[in-house]
């Protein structure tokens, strides 16, 4: 059946199946990113009567002279980098920590876990609490008195680590996942050619995880530019003090909802969707030729 | 036997006739008797959702020909996406709660219609000119006035006692004030996330407001610029702060870091339920500047939407105007910290009685009679978003009021010229 030749009606068929997927993802996903592409390129256009005064670049040249939008851009970009590697890196040791004990593991998993099930909005006031500048417990392990959310040198580095943090939980159910799926006669016969903990990590754990590594890295890059519900929580509805942890989304959300400027907020949709995209598409083609080359060896 | 048949056929389709045609009489009967319904939605929680439900529940009694349905939509912010969604998928309630500022994207939106044709005349006559402005828009009447509210200046008298100053009355004064207790590890003044509403009533005071009812920007006027520094270098010297991510400088005020907060009177209640115990406060009108007081009346207002029928709109008209009388603005003024609306509420003995009891109510109410309101345009929630990054760039980025308030004049006078 399996290998069956498709025909005009098995093709019916599967259509049918497929049917009720497609049109949920054809309302809600196809349909408003049409409309949202559509909609970057209106100007003079009222969003409640949907009259489209003409059609233009104007929304895109607004972004490219608007100081915030630059702003905005530049935050991400440091936002990204500064979280995707650091979550990746830290779930990665984690998830190799833990993979080796066994007393505890299932309790340690569990609280690594707690802060991706949590709500943004109660993890975003346990955090104000730690960032206080008076008795606050970052500063207190650091010995330092940084009023880190009210002072804009600060405040993008306190969005960086609360979305580590919270990022952490769910990589490390992903990296152990993708740990346990490694046959340990790789890593025995690695160890009876006399390779040291170290080779064996670079050379048989390390190539054997390239695909999950892969999977958390894009889903990390795809999450992180949207960031959003921690900012808002974390500054109280703004972008914290002086913008300085305004991002791309939040630069969306004021232009829509705060400012009612509908069609440059889905010009500016369209280039966080075009960055991701980029972005996105360099890191799996990175890991795809280094896959290759580990190949090759 | 033929003419039995013909006989019974004839009298039980008269039967069926007669008992039809009594149902549709009845029904008829019960459809005109049915009240109209006019939905509401409102952005009140807690405390104040109680007390509308408490409004409405007595509309509804008094009169059998509507019946307004409440319909709380979580705070203002959702309220407003709730709206934008609603106008946009035709779902839109009978009336709601809104700030007047909004009038002209919904006018433009071509969703919400003036209430003239269904207020009484001089319905809104007794009405404080303060609220009564913001009430029109290209010279007709969009928005009802409803909960309202004014920025005064909350103490502490032992405080006071302890440093041993008064309440100011001038800017100055407040600006000394600070200045002597800065040494005692006070700050002398804390305002909300932004000082907005405070540079707005500074720069009213000078005799011209940041932006004119003809639209002239004066952000960066030689007046509006010596206002603006009274603030400017308070928080340069320390002397004054904004609460930050606290969101309200009354977390610091009840922690007794701060001299004086100013705050809205709207927050009254809340105030009152979560001061400190044993913590005393009071209430004073905003400090004078150059001689004369001026202070920014926040709030929202209630607006009728297009798409209601015109036995709603009636509906809508008459729930308004219960809202407005005495007893009801006087009733949800003593329970929200909201202003009353109208003089003869304000005249009113038990009224008077309510705030010789509670003399934190007091500051509130002096402060209508100098109040006022933003003149509302298209294009306005720029102007405020420019606005809120023009005060937010000379607290956190110590930008000087020349260049903050000379960029926010260009902002402005673009937004304007774009929305014509």
């Amino acid at each position: 059946m399996l290998n069956a030749k498709p025909t005009l009606k098995s093709t019916l068929v599967a259509l049918l199946y497929l049917a009720p997927l497609l049109l949920i993802v054809g309302v809600f996903t196809l349909w408003p990113l049409l409309t949202s592409f559509l909609m970057s390129g209106y100007t003079h256009y009222n969003y409640f009567t949907n009259h489209v005064g003409g059609f233009g670049g104007a929304n895109f040249s607004y972004l490219w002279h608007d100081p915030n939008f630059h702003l905005a851009l530049r935050h991400t970009l440091i936002f990204v980098l500064g979280v995707v590697p650091a979550t990746v890196i830290l779930a990665l040791g984690i998830a190799l920590l833990l993979n080796r004990i066994t007393w505890l593991a299932t309790f340690f998993r569990t609280v690594y876990f707690l802060p991706f099930v949590t709500a943004t909005v109660a993890i975003s006031l346990v955090w104000g609490w730690l960032l206080r500048p008076d008795n606050g417990l970052i500063n207190l392990l650091f010995r330092t008195h940084i009023d880190w959310l009210n002072d804009p040198r600060y405040a993008l580095g306190a969005v960086i680590m609360v979305c580590i943090w919270q990022n952490l939980g769910v990589n490390i159910i992903l990296f152990l996942a993708g740990l346990g799926r490694i046959d340990r006669r790789y890593q025995a016969a690695a160890t009876l050619d006399g390779a040291s903990t170290w080779q064996r990590l670079t050379n048989v754990t390390w190539p054997l995880l390239l695909p999950m590594t892969v999977l958390i890295t894009v889903n990390a890059i795809v999450t992180n530019f949207k960031v959003f519900n921690q900012i808002y929580a974390l500054f109280h509805g703004t972008a914290g003090p002086g913008n300085a942890a305004l991002t791309l989304m939040y630069y969306l959300y004021q232009q829509f909802y705060v400012e009612n400027q509908y069609p440059v907020a889905a010009a500016c949709g369209v280039v966080l969707f075009a960055l991701i995209l980029l972005v996105t598409g360099l890191a799996a083609l990175y890991f795809h030729r280094h896959a290759w080359w580990e190949g090759r060896r | 036997m033929k003419y039995l048949r013909q006989l019974l056929l004839y009298g039980l389709g008269a039967l069926v006739v007669v008992t039809l045609s009594a149902c549709g009489r009845s029904q008829a009967a019960t459809s005109t008797t049915r009240p109209v319904t006019i939905t509401f939605w409102h952005g009140m929680t807690d405390q104040h959702k109680a007390t509308l439900n408490h409004l409405i529940t007595q509309f509804n009694r008094s009169q059998t020909r509507y019946r307004v349905v409440g319909s709380s939509q979580g705070d203002f912010a959702s309220l407003q996406h709730k709206i934008m969604a609603g106008a946009k998928a035709h779902t839109l309630p009978t009336i709601a709660q809104t700030a007047y500022t909004n009038v002209p994207t919904y006018v433009q939106g071509g969703f919400i219609t003036p209430l003239d044709p269904y207020l009484k005349p001089g319905a809104l006559k007794d009405v404080y000119p303060a609220f009564l402005k913001a009430t029109t828009y290209r010279d007709r009447t969009y928005a009802f006035p409803f909960s309202k509210s004014a920025r005064i200046l909350f103490y502490s008298p032992q405080l006071l006692k302890r440093t041993g100053l008064r309440v100011p009355r001038t800017w100055a004064e407040l600006s000394r004030d600070g200045q002597k207790v800065h040494a005692q590890g006070l700050t002398g003044v804390a305002f909300d996330q932004s000082f907005m509403s405070e540079l707005d009533d500074l720069i009213a005071q000078t005799g011209t407001p940041l932006i004119s009812d003809q639209l002239k920007v004066n952000a960066n006027s030689p007046a509006a610029l010596k206002a603006t520094h009274v603030i400017y270098d308070m928080l340069q010297q320390k002397t004054a702060t904004t609460a930050g991510t606290d969101g309200y400088g009354s977390t610091q005020f009840f922690a007794g870091k701060t001299l004086f907060y100013c705050g809205s009177s709207a927050a009254i209640p809340i105030m009152q339920a979560s001061a400190p115990k044993g913590f005393r406060w009071q209430t004073a009108p905003l400090p004078s500047y150059q001689g004369h007081h001026a202070t920014s009346i926040a709030g929202n207002d209630l607006v009728l939407f297009k798409s209601a029928s015109p036995a709603q709109r009636r509906g809508a008209a008459a729930f308004m105007t219960f809202l407005l009388q005495k007893r009801q603005t006087t009733y949800w003024a003593q329970k929200t910290g909201y202003l009353p609306l109208t003089k003869a509420a304000q005249r009113d003995t038990k009224f008077q009685a309510y705030l010789a009891k509670h003399p934190t109510a007091k500051a509130a109410n002096q402060s209508i009679k100098f109040g006022f309101q933003d003149v509302a345009f298209r294009g306005y929630p720029q102007y405020f978003m420019a606005l809120s990054q023009a005060t937010d760039q000379m607290t956190s980025q110590h930008q000087t009021p020349e260049k903050a308030m000379g960029r926010l004049q260009r902002q402005t006078e673009r937004i304007i010229k774009q929305n014509r």
